[in-house]
């Protein structure tokens, strides 16, 4: 760019610095989201590696239980025996080897409340003052002997506990009252990242725990001077077969990378919104050059006339492009880093107590958010600049020559092919399978974008006649709208530059277009999934932890229900990974002899109770690609690395509870030491019993058991069903948000043509038009654009949810809805986002002195 | 002696058609006209004769329907847009009646920019004199809301010479303006053809300022009717009332 080049462009930027605030700003909400999202991962990663390594410092090597396959860090071990700690104590150079125990235990508050927290409840064995975890005492002292416990600092202080006090806590086995001896803490922290810690001395924590002389796995630290790699050696040898040596460094980066996984869903649901909100702001870009560029008609012609090259026309409006874009990044990368500090803090606020870490901003975070900014803004403005180049100079004194009249037919021919286009891909996205789901997933992303460029520009063509139809059929309250002068006057504006209505209208197109077609899908699987619980709950009561609450019921809950004269038929559900035929599947262990009362999976062969005899139940879905039948028999390897041949007891219809795989709970029990829990226990009434009677009784066992929730049939579907809306409420509030830039698309196009009318307008004030009228005019003019957007959108959006619905497997949907509720609460929002757009242009445009509006030019 | 008297520009059988059939319009209908170097040439004519046109068209700015412009020895028919562009940008400067300057840059950038634009080296000693000329010395920082009518239009007459063109077009540059100001930019543009030997062609509806030019041209519905040299006023009133308009 030429130093005249780059002064006019330059000067171009700041003397329209208004007209392209609200471009900046769509600009930086997009960025915001991508460097939030980077930011937020690089800060909590790092500062979450930090506290596993502070933890892991004394620990040179840990010995634990191997597993056949899967991921090392999340795996549901089997225990490692106590026996196995003498036998690496005895090995040279071993200075100090120590059991690591942890289990599930809830702390009674002092007002006999569970305590909930935001993390997991933990029991842990307390390994002494000079324990290798990391972890420490800071007031009183460690628990030595029955009877006494120490809690994490912030746990007790929330439950209300002083040194001294006596403390209930449930463990896996019951509960259990102990005496409060210290407080502990976590390395540096005095809380355990949101988690609960309740420390007992080994053996009482072996009892109350549950254990059965049994660690998750021990922790060695080597004497000073010995050759690690030689120690390491020498426990392997010594080692029983079925575990494993490795590096307190390795077990450290395990256990973060497995929550950097977590972390990374929050960094990816981040840059979902980035790339909803950059598309619709690519819109708004196009826009606002779109418009400044035909404001600046005669000047760009000027420029032209005294001898700027096609060229340097071009390069001045991609140069102010580039201007804004990198202002825009700039201030997105800072709003990014307040995003990442605001997630962080909402975190905290509900207990989760990320480690306070600093703000990190990566070099990786620079350049991506620069990528992004800077390659969506310049792309959006390329073809206004395009544009502006084609002005021929003669328009400096001819304006009317300006635009060389649009070719409808090429942009008709041209719309409709990427239309076209994108609805082949989009339906081979959805309907066929190239290539694994995120190659299908990406396919029909790529279709769903050329469908709705596609559409932007074909709609156009009837942006005229749409606005015309919606200004006469919009409902009563605003008929008489059509008959005045200001309905008028906001009608025949917006059909005046339909290329402008249809590229504002775009941006909240897509967003509604989304909207539609999540609602349609949302619907339908709700829909279809309540019919489904309908149909397959026979249980009366269920019992599963209350939400929030990762971790499974004690397996003792459902022993005591089963010994309830109340109830009829008891089971648990249970879960366990295993490969099947090399391919790793959840598999769901229950109690053949209760389960076919309690749930009814529609079992086409076979039968429930052959769970008992050690065999297998499976989907007729598995069973077809498995090819098998009952009579049949299948490999199962279990995490363990036990092997088993085990027989196809029955084949069943309907996998809503159930899932795609069920063994019994003795089948499960008989290969594996891990500690177990239950998902849910569902129970049925006895005979005759009443079900106050029944609920008072099992109640009456939940007493035990604080963090259980007890729920009847129809509580349990209600929650089932909250659980889907909040996953669905998610997905909203990234569509609000493409929505709300859709907003200020619609505001800054009101805004800049308010502008561009400055001498209407004042003409129309000179003669006697009020503001108040002046205002309803540029209102209804929004009101319309919005509508038309939305009416768009819904028409786009409904077939896509359509098509995307049945492409789902009909174990998922097996109704279509189309919610019409939702569609007419999109069209009521969508007049009042025209309203609310309006509000500052129209103000604007009422403000103007009569006398300045009519002498500019 | 040969150098003064070459043409700076000219139209050979020029034709500018608008619509078809019916509605067709002959804005030029046969023009062959040419322009001498150093001389100061008006052209008149009745409102929608095609003086703008042929203006336009003779500076590169629009194209012929039929007929050739020749400006210096360049034939612009058979140039590209970035030639054109390269020939408006060196060998021709513009007057408009309104609109002259681009509103973000200041009076003095304003009268370089064709220069920047092209890269070429600014003459300051010509700029000097050509500032001192329209006298905006003082006003030379100011941008162009902060000028008056006058004062913009003297900018624009500056930057038409910059460049030091082989012809300027002026399409009624005094139309906005009081005769005091008017009589300002036309003296200068006189004294810019006499003493500066520069060539400018201007369009104008105002006999008075017609007399200021050493020849006259007359248009009619798109053909040249009439001319006459070294005018006076009378004389070219005269001529009009003849011409009927
Ligand atoms: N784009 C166009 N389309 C159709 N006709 C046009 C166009 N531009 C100019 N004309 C016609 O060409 C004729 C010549 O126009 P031109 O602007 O050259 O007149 P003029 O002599 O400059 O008039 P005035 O003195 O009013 O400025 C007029 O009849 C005009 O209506
Ligand atoms: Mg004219």
């Amino acid at each position: 760019m030429t130093a005249p080049v780059a002064r006019l462009t330059i000067r171009g930027v700041i003397a329209r610095k208004w007209r392209i605030f609200l471009t900046i700003l769509a600009v930086v909400s997009g960025v915001a989201f991508v460097s939030g999202a980077f930011v937020l991962t690089d800060s909590v990663k790092k500062s979450i590696n930090d506290v596993f390594a502070t933890l892991s410092e004394g620990i040179d090597i840990e010995v634990r239980t191997s597993i056949a396959f899967g991921d090392e860090a999340t795996a549901e071990r089997d225990p490692v025996s106590i026996d196995v700690i003498d036998v690496v104590t005895a090995i040279d150079g071993v200075r100090l080897a120590e059991g690591n125990l942890l289990r599930a235990a809830t702390v009674i508050k002092s007002d006999g409340e569970p305590l909930r927290t935001s993390g997991p409840a933990f029991g842990i064995a307390w390994v002494g003052p000079d324990g290798l975890d990391g972890r420490t005492i800071v007031e009183g002292r460690p628990a030595a002997g029955p009877g006494e416990v120490t809690l994490d600092k912030s746990s007790a202080r929330r439950a209300g506990y002083e040194v001294g006090d006596t403390v209930t806590i449930v463990g896996p086995a019951g509960k259990d009252d102990f005496v409060l001896v210290g407080l502990n803490g976590t390395g540096k922290t005095t809380n355990g990242g949101g988690a609960s810690i309740a420390a007992f001395d080994p053996v009482t924590a072996n009892e109350f725990l549950g254990a059965e002389n049994m660690v998750d796995s021990i922790y060695i630290a080597i004497d000073e001077g010995a050759d690690r790699d030689a120690v390491m050696a020498a426990i392997d040898v010594a080692l029983p077969d079925g575990l494993q040596v490795i590096t307190g460094e390795q077990s450290a980066e395990e256990t973060a990378g497995a929550i950097n996984d977590i972390i990374d869903i929050f960094g990816n649901v981040l840059l979902g919104f980035a790339a909803v909100s950059l598309f619709v702001s690519a819109f708004l870009i196009f826009n606002t050059f779109a418009i400044i560029v035909s404001q600046r008609l005669r000047e760009l012609a000027l420029l032209r006339a005294v001898g700027a090259s096609a060229r340097q026309i071009r390069t001045m409006i991609i140069g102010e492009a580039l201007v804004v874009s990198v202002i825009a990044t700039l201030l997105g990368i800072l709003a990014g880093m307040g995003v990442a500090k605001g997630i962080v803090a909402i975190f905290n606020a509900a207990g989760a107590a990320f480690p306070s870490a600093s703000l990190i901003v990566s070099p990786r975070t620079i350049v991506a958010s620069t990528v992004v900014g800077v390659g969506v803004t310049v792309a959006a403005a390329i073809v206004p600049a395009l544009r502006a180049a084609r002005i021929p100079p003669v328009a400096a004194m001819r304006p009317e020559l300006g635009f060389n009249s649009l070719q409808k037919n090429k942009r008709l021919v041209v719309g409709s092919i990427t239309t076209g286009i994108g609805l082949v891909l989009f339906s081979i996205g959805v309907f066929g399978q190239p290539g694994g789901t995120s190659g299908t997933l990406g396919l029909s992303a790529l279709g769903a974008i050329l469908l709705f460029l596609g559409i932007a520009s074909l709609s156009t063509t009837v942006a005229a006649p749409a606005s015309r139809v919606i200004s006469r059929v919009l409902p009563l309250p605003f008929r008489p709208m059509t008959r005045s002068v200001p309905g008028r006057l906001g009608s025949r504006n917006a059909q005046r530059t339909p290329r402008r209505t249809a590229s504002t209208a775009s941006a909240l197109m897509i967003g509604l277009a989304l909207v539609s077609t999540v609602s349609v899908v949302a619907s339908s699987v709700q829909a279809s999934f309540k019919e489904q619980l309908q149909g397959s709950v026979t249980a009366d009561f269920f019992v599963s932890n209350g939400p929030g609450n990762f971790q499974g019921l004690p397996i003792a809950f459902s022993e005591r229900l089963s010994e309830l004269p109340e109830l009829s038929a008891v089971s648990p559900f249970r879960a366990a990974t295993a490969q099947v035929n090399g391919d790793t599947k959840q598999i769901g262990a229950v109690r053949g002899s209760a389960f076919g009362q309690l749930v009814d999976i529609d079992l086409a062969s076979g039968s429930v109770e052959s769970l008992d005899d050690g065999k297998i139940l499976l989907h007729r879905d598995p069973a077809r690609d498995y090819a098998v039948q009952v009579g049949d028999t299948l490999s199962i390897l279990w995490l363990n690395g036990t092997e088993q041949q085990i027989e196809v007891g029955g084949i069943y219809d309907d996998a809503t509870i159930a899932g795609n795989w069920l063994v019994g709970l003795s089948t499960l029990q008989a290969v594996s030491t891990a500690t177990p829990t239950d998902f849910f226990i569902g129970a049925k009434i006895a005979d005759g019993v009443d079900i106050e009677d029944a609920r008072t009784a099992v109640e009456a066992v939940a007493l035990d058991f604080p963090s259980a929730e007890v729920q009847d049939q129809a509580e349990f579907q209600q929650s089932q069903e909250d659980q889907l809306n909040q996953l669905l409420i998610i997905i909203y509030g990234l569509l609000i948000i493409s929505i709300a830039i859709a907003v200020l698309g619609i505001a800054n196009t009101m805004a800049l043509s308010v502008f561009e009318r400055t001498r209407e307008f004042g003409l129309l004030r000179a003669v006697g038009m009020s503001k108040r009228d002046l205002k309803r005019s540029i209102r209804w003019e929004a009101v319309i654009v919005a509508v038309f957007g939305a009416s768009l959108g819904i028409i786009v959006g409904i077939p896509l949810g359509l098509a995307v619905t049945t492409a789902l497997p009909s174990t998922f949907i097996t109704t279509t809805v189309v919610p019409v509720n939702t569609i007419i609460i999109i069209l009521i929002a969508s007049i009042i986002v025209g309203v609310v757009a309006a509000i500052g242009p129209a103000r604007r445009a009422a403000k103007l002195n009569v006398l300045d509006a009519i002498s500019t030019h | 002696m040969t150098s003064l008297s070459t043409a700076a520009a000219g139209a050979i059988d020029a034709f500018k058609i608008y619509g078809k059939d019916d509605s067709e319009v002959r804005a030029l209908d046969g023009v062959t006209v040419t322009f001498a170097s150093e001389k100061f040439t008006a052209i008149m004519g009745p409102s929608g004769s095609g003086k703008s046109t042929l203006m336009h068209c003779l500076a590169g700015l629009d194209s012929l329907t039929s007929g050739s412009i020749t400006i210096g020895d360049t034939n612009l028919a058979t140039l590209n847009d970035k030639e054109l562009t390269l020939t408006r940008r060196s060998n021709v400067g513009f007057i408009f009646q309104a609109y002259n300057l681009i509103p973000t840059l200041t009076a003095l950038e304003n009268i370089t920019l064709p220069l920047d634009l092209g890269g070429t080296p600014v003459d300051q000693q010509w700029i000097d004199t050509v500032v001192d000329a329209v006298g905006l010395r003082s006003r030379l920082n100011h941008r162009p809301s902060e000028l008056s009518g006058g004062q913009q239009q003297r900018v624009a007459v500056a930057r038409a010479l910059a460049s030091k063109p082989r012809i300027i077009f002026a399409d009624e540059p005094t139309g906005n303006l009081d005769s005091r100001m008017g009589t300002e930019i036309l003296t200068f543009m006189r004294h810019a053809v006499t003493d500066l030997g520069q060539t400018i062609v201007m369009v104008t509806h105002d006999p008075v300022a017609a007399s200021y030019a050493d020849r006259v041209i007359f248009l009619a519905d798109g053909k040249i009717v009439d001319e006459l040299d070294n005018p006076t006023a009378d004389h070219v009133l005269d001529r009009m009332k003849r011409l009927g308009s």
